[in-house]
């Protein structure tokens, strides 16, 4: 089958257009550039996601830290990981790059944090 | 009165972007005034990422990559305001400014205004119907559920298809919230393609083009909203007219640059961008005092923004030094296809980055620089969308000896 995908590497949105069935990829074009190709060949056989979201802070000068998971996982687990921020609550300070969740839903990512978040001074 | 060299007023974006800028150039006296509590602006907001593919090759969330910016700021000991606002600014470059201290005066030899842009309300685009609450536009939406931790609603519907309001319907609904539908007035989306696909397609979430809100009902909160399809004059056609129940309403209809303070000035805004009018340092029509970011041009990508920032720092840096002498003054003509182009103007014929938005969407199209019928430059496109600034760089040597420029879409 031929379909056309919208890259999402970059904003450059590329429309990439590719022929393939259920054992093998045959043609891809309109990919500017390699990782195009590579979002394409993921699309097709398991499509991954950055998840981006928050998870409550105690103590915090602001009351959410901003979270995301360090590297993409299957869209499937998008929904289930945003359940876990649901239920988490940090501590302050949190510093970016700090890991809120090693190995989310063992696939391979940590949900890391992606804002500073100072203690609270009262 | 205090003095400076530089103030820039704003500290998200395009205000830390030219501060840093500004120092790296040698320019030691910079303050900035941030309103807010804090610095990095809207990005503070931002929770998605994609932000910095191009600066950095990387793509990180609003908060790191302003955080990258703050940190420069931090090391670099660059002055700031904060909680901090500045409620006049005259052509004489004097600002006031108000805080808890109270009053300043601050007399600066250059003012960079970066002030960002605000976004149309329901009042602007004129829906009729009640006054309930759970109308939100979509950048407030964004700032009380991603900062303060409010949800704002469980049965939404969303009216605009700009960049926020598609980043805010894939938020909703991973918080719990269902999309009922995002609406669009013309046949085509206002976000980048991108967006389509991570925040609508991947959730299912249904998207009408030509279509928009005519009404609003519920007494002290909404109960639902009447959907129209409207025809290609952007008209509703009454016999599409459907009820669809909900209790919020999201709107994400444009944005508007912020040019109060620029207007107190006596800057000339350009009616097409709401923006300064401006020449390729991003001077203003009141010399000294320069743009950059949204409050001169709405940008869609951060990077962008940035980029910007730091060009403008240059003429920043010539304007103190004395070095910014006209070499002429040519007005840039819009051509066919092009909603807006800036510069207006180009006084110096150095390198020149045009940005540009066109007015529709369009295949295997030609971006065209001419001088008369003498062609400078010509770039091709697979593709041209409003949704995506075009930005090309003319150097100083396809500038050099030219008479009139005018810039069209084949």
């Amino acid at each position: 089958m031929k379909k056309e995908f919208i890259c999402i590497v970059c904003p450059n949105s590329c429309r990439i257009t590719a022929e393939y069935n259920e054992q093998q990829i045959k043609h891809i074009e309109g990919a500017q550039c390699k990782k195009g190709e590579e979002f394409i060949k993921n699309e097709i056989k398991n499509p991954l996601r950055t998840f981006v979201g928050s998870v409550k802070c105690r103590n915090g000068d602001y009351q959410l830290v901003s979270v995301k998971t360090n590297k993409p996982i299957p869209k499937k687990y998008i929904k289930q990981v945003a359940q876990k921020t649901h239920e988490l609550v940090v501590e302050a300070p949190v510093e970016i790059g700090q890991v809120i969740i090693s190995d989310v839903l063992g696939q391979h990512a940590d949900l890391v944090a992606t804002r500073k978040v100072r203690k609270k001074v009262l | 009165m205090i003095n400076k060299d530089v103030v820039i007023i704003g500290g998200g974006a395009a205000g830390l972007a030219a501060a840093v800028a500004c120092r790296d150039k040698g320019i030691e006296d910079i303050l900035i005034i941030e309103r807010e509590s804090a610095l990095g602006g809207i990005l503070k907001q931002c929770i998605h990422d994609g932000f910095g593919l191009i600066k950095f090759q990387h793509s990180y969330t609003g908060p790191e990559y302003a955080q990258k910016y703050v940190d420069q700021v931090e090391k670099q000991e660059i002055a700031y305001l904060l909680d901090s606002m500045v409620i006049d600014i005259t052509s004489q470059k004097v600002l006031t400014v108000v805080n808890k201290s109270g009053l300043k005066k601050y007399k600066a030899k250059s003012i960079i205004l970066a002030m960002g842009c605000r976004e149309r309300t329901r009042g602007a685009i004129g829906i009729p119907g009640t006054r309930p609450t759970g109308i939100y536009t979509a950048g407030v939406a964004q700032n009380l559920i991603n900062i303060h931790n409010y949800m704002i609603g469980k049965e939404v519907v969303i009216l605009g298809s700009g960049d926020i309001g598609l980043i805010m319907a894939r938020r909703l609904m991973l918080e719990g919230a269902t999309i009922k539908m995002v609406l669009e007035l013309l046949p085509y989306g206002s976000g980048l393609p991108r967006n389509f696909n991570q925040c609508l397609s991947d959730f299912d979430i249904p998207l009408y083009l030509n279509h928009t809100v005519v009404d609003i009902k519920g007494n002290k909160r909404v109960e639902a909203i009447t959907m129209a399809e409207v025809d290609h004059n952007g008209k509703v056609i009454l016999s599409t007219c459907q009820e669809v129940p909900c209790d919020t309403l999201l709107l994400s209809v444009g944005l508007i640059p912020e040019n109060e303070l620029s207007k107190m000035a006596g800057i000339q805004l350009d009616s097409l961008t709401g923006g300064a009018l401006v020449d390729e340092y991003g001077q203003s029509t009141v010399k000294g005092i320069f743009a950059c970011g949204n409050v001169l041009q709405v940008h869609d990508i951060v990077d962008n923004v940035s980029l910007e920032a730091e060009h403008i720092a240059c003429g920043v840096e010539k304007y103190l030094s004395s070095f910014l002498k006209p070499k002429n003054d040519i007005a840039i003509e819009i051509g066919e296809g092009l909603r807006y182009v800036l510069p207006q103007r180009i006084q110096y014929l150095d390198d020149t980055v045009f940005s540009f938005r066109v007015k529709k969407p369009g295949k295997k199209k030609q971006i065209v620089f001419k001088n008369d019928n003498r062609i400078i430059k010509e770039k091709s496109f697979i593709r041209v969308n409003p949704a995506e600034m075009i930005r090309i760089k003319l150097t100083s040597s396809e500038l050099s000896d030219i008479k009139h420029l005018k810039v069209e879409l084949n």
